[in-house]
């Protein structure tokens, strides 16, 4: 895989001192929304959409600056929409919870013959509390390592260089997957299915890589 | 009378030439005389030349051979002759030095005796003449040739590049396949230093793939290997225009005359050419004859207004995602334009928006069925909002072409859609009561900023995927497997000891009936009460999960009762008498105290 750390530093895009908070994230991507940076606050809505899943404030303004933009509303499956009611940090406990309770029932399970069937019912509880965490952990994967196009009218083009004619525009706050990079382009996929190279300085992945 | 003998010694004249040379002083025979002859006289850098070293007479000669900075000395063969010229033998050996020219310039070569003439050669840089180093510099293209087989060979038949176009007439914009052949006789041709070029900027022509196909051919029973690309070419104005194709190749070059080389063209083979030193290196651009092709405009008169360019036959047809939806809730409708052509022109706006419809822009992905990109289908796929309930019908799609086949424009269209739009249940519609206030929509359409008050956390990787989170749990994971299994084990080997003890209980009670048994037969009253003492001690320790040993009759007293504790503490007393005082029973208490054994041993364990 190749490193894509650069991404997310455009302004608007790294960082914040302290920390992030989706409230803080929030108000950003409104704010960027209000002076006509829909790019960035697309960005920094999905980013407050990662802390704050279940919060109907972030959902609607992001579907409003989609729409705002022209872009069509973003169709997710139905484990995504799930997991997007749920909170991962809060799922991810829950799952430490599970391993916990499926590893010492067990334990005890062992040279325990009267209370077995007990033990094994709390063993398939806290494994089923693991499978939902995983699976949380499963429809996050792909919205980690997309990218937001942060550059209005960013032309895509068939190799990583600025002499061709551009094979199509993807417009601002667009997602894209990020494949590969070479010097100062980036291999995107559209959620349409195209693909081609993008300069790296037109995208901001939503979770910045260290 | 005049007779030629020629012998050719390849490595094993040059090293024995080398090895003289560098052995002995130079020297020569009074009889001998030493000729040097260079051609050609000039070269480019990486381009070799051939030193020709005669020597006549019968003389033994030893040349050392001239060390010249910047250029490179290597004996590729030598050649002796035997010439009969009115009855006199006149021998002479001709040495094949090669001479590498590694730097531009003019170079002074000592004659190979200290009385001849020195030898200039000129190196002229790479740019100015075709280089061996296969850089960027064009290499010379090779004019003449002659067609045999169906194409049209290099002057020495050593290579071909052939283009097969099915039509010599196409329009503007149309996407027409064409077959570059590249043939290179075995043996003959070094390397492929790149792709076939178009030498004209009339027509456009889509990437070559990495990975020609490869085959065998003969031409002239010659043996050849083709390789093949096939792409698509395209006229960029009309207009009549000629086109070739230009394929860079490093071919061996005779040194030798053509009448010499009868071995190697019937081998073919490079090793036996080097061996024999018969050939150099040598860059060439190989070129396809010219072929001639018109290109029409695209007629003005019936262009369908929708027309973006695309020519090829065509059809298409939609769908929808789903025939039944609510309003508000997006669905995608779909086109399929099915054929062949230029698909990079195939383009659709798909349905516009309207009272019933919110559309947005489409996005095109294309499945090719051949590798060209010629054939396929291309699906364009749009997102579309019903805005109003009910039975509603998406209007047929149209996609305009040029059809070269027909000479004209043809416009495909497709069959309207239904879908039955639900109303959008109440609830959606209204927010929710508990944040109306708050998430009341601003004057822009978005609704407030929030007060920060929560934590702040230092990633916006899930926690799922942070190093540290990930460890923790791949730890205690491996923990918990870890002791179960130590657990399990544990478990398993305490079983198998409790089971091999009670083995060994059921052979020891087995033992003590069969010596009751016998002893009652023989009338052995101490031995039979032992065995049934011994029975009962393995039974009731078993039953009451004590060691045999430790057994008391304060236990059987506590444990048993009625019967059954009478006879065991009398089995246990009668045992004890026998042992000191020799107490006889009698033939029926025999079977009396054995009856009473096999009903302990018959009660289920506690």
């Amino acid at each position: 895989m190749v490193c894509l750390a650069l991404f997310g530093v455009a302004r608007g895009a790294a960082q914040p001192q302290g920390g992030y908070s989706a409230a803080q994230l929030y108000n950003w991507a409104n704010a960027y929304a209000r002076s006509g940076k829909p790019g960035l606050a697309v960005l920094n809505y999905e980013r407050a959409r990662l802390l704050a899943p279940d919060d109907p404030d972030i959902e609607a303004n992001l579907r409003r600056v989609r729409e705002t933009s022209g872009l069509p509303p973003v169709n997710r499956s139905a484990i995504e929409r799930v997991a997007a009611r749920l909170s991962p940090r809060s799922l991810a406990w829950v799952g430490v919870l599970g391993l916990l309770m499926t590893g010492f029932s067990l334990l005890a399970r062992v040279g325990q013959k009267p209370k077995r069937r007990k033990l094994a019912a709390v063993a398939m509880a806290g494994a089923l509390l693991v499978a939902v965490s995983a699976a949380d952990a499963v429809a996050l994967w792909p919205i980690i390592h997309q990218a937001v196009v942060i550059a209005p009218s960013t032309p895509v083009r068939v190799s990583p260089v600025t002499t061709e004619e551009p094979l199509f525009v993807l417009p601002e706050a667009s997602l894209v997957t990020p494949r590969a990079q070479h010097e100062g382009f980036v291999l995107v996929r559209t959620t349409g299915g195209r693909s081609g190279w993008v300069p790296l300085a037109n995208l901001a992945r939503i979770v910045p890589q260290r | 009378m005049n007779r030629r003998i020629h012998r050719a010694r390849g490595w094993l004249a040059a090293l024995v030439f080398t090895g003289f040379a560098v052995s002995a002083p130079p020297a020569h025979s009074a009889a001998s005389s030493v000729d040097a002859t260079i051609e050609p006289s000039q070269i480019a850098v990486g381009e070799s030349a051939q030193l020709t070293i005669l020597q006549s007479g019968s003389g033994t000669l030893s040349v050392a051979l001239p060390v010249v900075s910047g250029l490179e000395f290597r004996v590729v063969g030598q050649r002796h002759q035997i010439q009969i010229i009115n009855g006199f033998a006149l021998e002479s050996t001709s040495t094949i030095v090669r001479v590498t020219a590694e730097e531009a310039g003019v170079f002074t070569i000592p004659g190979p005796t200290p009385n001849s003439p020195p030898l200039v050669l000129r190196v002229n840089p790479s740019g100015a003449s075709p280089s061996l180093q296969g850089n960027a510099v064009p290499a010379p293209k090779v004019p003449g040739g002659f067609n045999s087989g169906g194409v049209h060979l290099t002057p020495d038949g050593s290579a071909f590049v052939h283009v097969e176009i099915p039509k010599h007439e196409m329009y503007v914009g149309e996407s027409v396949p064409v077959e570059i052949q590249v043939g290179m006789r075995d043996g003959f041709v070094e390397s492929l230093n790149g792709l076939p070029k178009l030498n004209s900027s009339d027509f456009t022509l889509n990437s070559l793939s990495r990975q020609p196909e490869r085959a065998g051919r003969t031409i002239d029973a010659k043996p050849f290997t083709v390789y093949t690309w096939r792409t698509l070419l395209g006229g960029v104005k009309p207009g009549t225009y000629t086109l070739a194709f230009e394929t860079p190749l490093t071919v061996r070059i005779r040194t030798r005359p053509q009448r010499e080389s009868s071995l190697d063209d019937l081998l073919g083979d490079p090793f036996l050419q080097n061996i024999f030193g018969a050939t150099v290196q040598k860059n060439l651009n190989v070129s396809s004859p010219d072929a001639t092709i018109t290109v029409l405009p695209l007629p003005a008169q019936g262009r369908p207004p929708d027309f973006g360019g695309a020519v090829g036959s065509f059809k298409i047809s939609t769908d929808i995602s789903s025939a039944k939806n609510t309003a508000g809730d997006p669905l995608t409708l779909r086109m399929h334009v099915d054929g062949s052509g230029n698909f990079d022109r195939v383009e659709s706006s798909m349905l516009g928006g309207d009272a019933d419809w919110r559309t947005y822009e489409p996005k095109a992905s294309f499945n090719s069925t051949d590798p060209l990109g010629y054939r396929g289908v291309k699906t364009f796929e749009q997102p579309i909002i019903a805005t109003q309930p009910g039975s509603r019908s998406i209007p047929p799609l149209s996609f305009s072409f040029f059809d070269p086949s027909t000479r004209r424009y043809e416009t495909a269209h497709s069959s309207p859609l239904s879908v039955m739009v639900s109303p959008a249940p109440q609830s959606a519609e209204a927010p929710p009561p508990a944040i109306a206030g708050p998430a009341a929509e601003s004057h822009d359409g978005l609704r407030p900023d929030h007060a920060v008050t929560e934590a702040r956390v230092a990633s916006l990787m899930p926690l799922y995927f942070q190093p540290a989170f990930a460890a923790g749990t791949s730890v205690l994971a491996l923990l918990f497997a870890g002791g179960w299994v130590a657990l399990r084990r544990r478990e398993r080997n305490a079983n198998d000891l409790q089971r091999e003890r009670e083995r060994r209980r059921a052979q020891i009670i087995e033992a003590s009936l069969q010596q009751m048994t016998a002893a009652a037969a023989a009338g052995d009253t101490a031995a039979f009460l032992r065995g049934a003492r011994s029975a009962l001690q393995q039974t009731l320790s078993a039953r009451w999960q004590i060691a045999p040993a430790l057994l008391s009759v304060d236990d059987v007293e506590a444990r048993l009762q009625g019967d059954d504790r009478e006879h065991v503490l009398q089995i246990f007393a009668l045992a004890d008498e026998a042992d000191y005082s020799g107490a006889d029973l009698q033939a029926a208490e025999f079977e009396h105290w054995t009856q009473v054994v096999r009903g302990q041993l018959s009660e289920p364990p506690a």
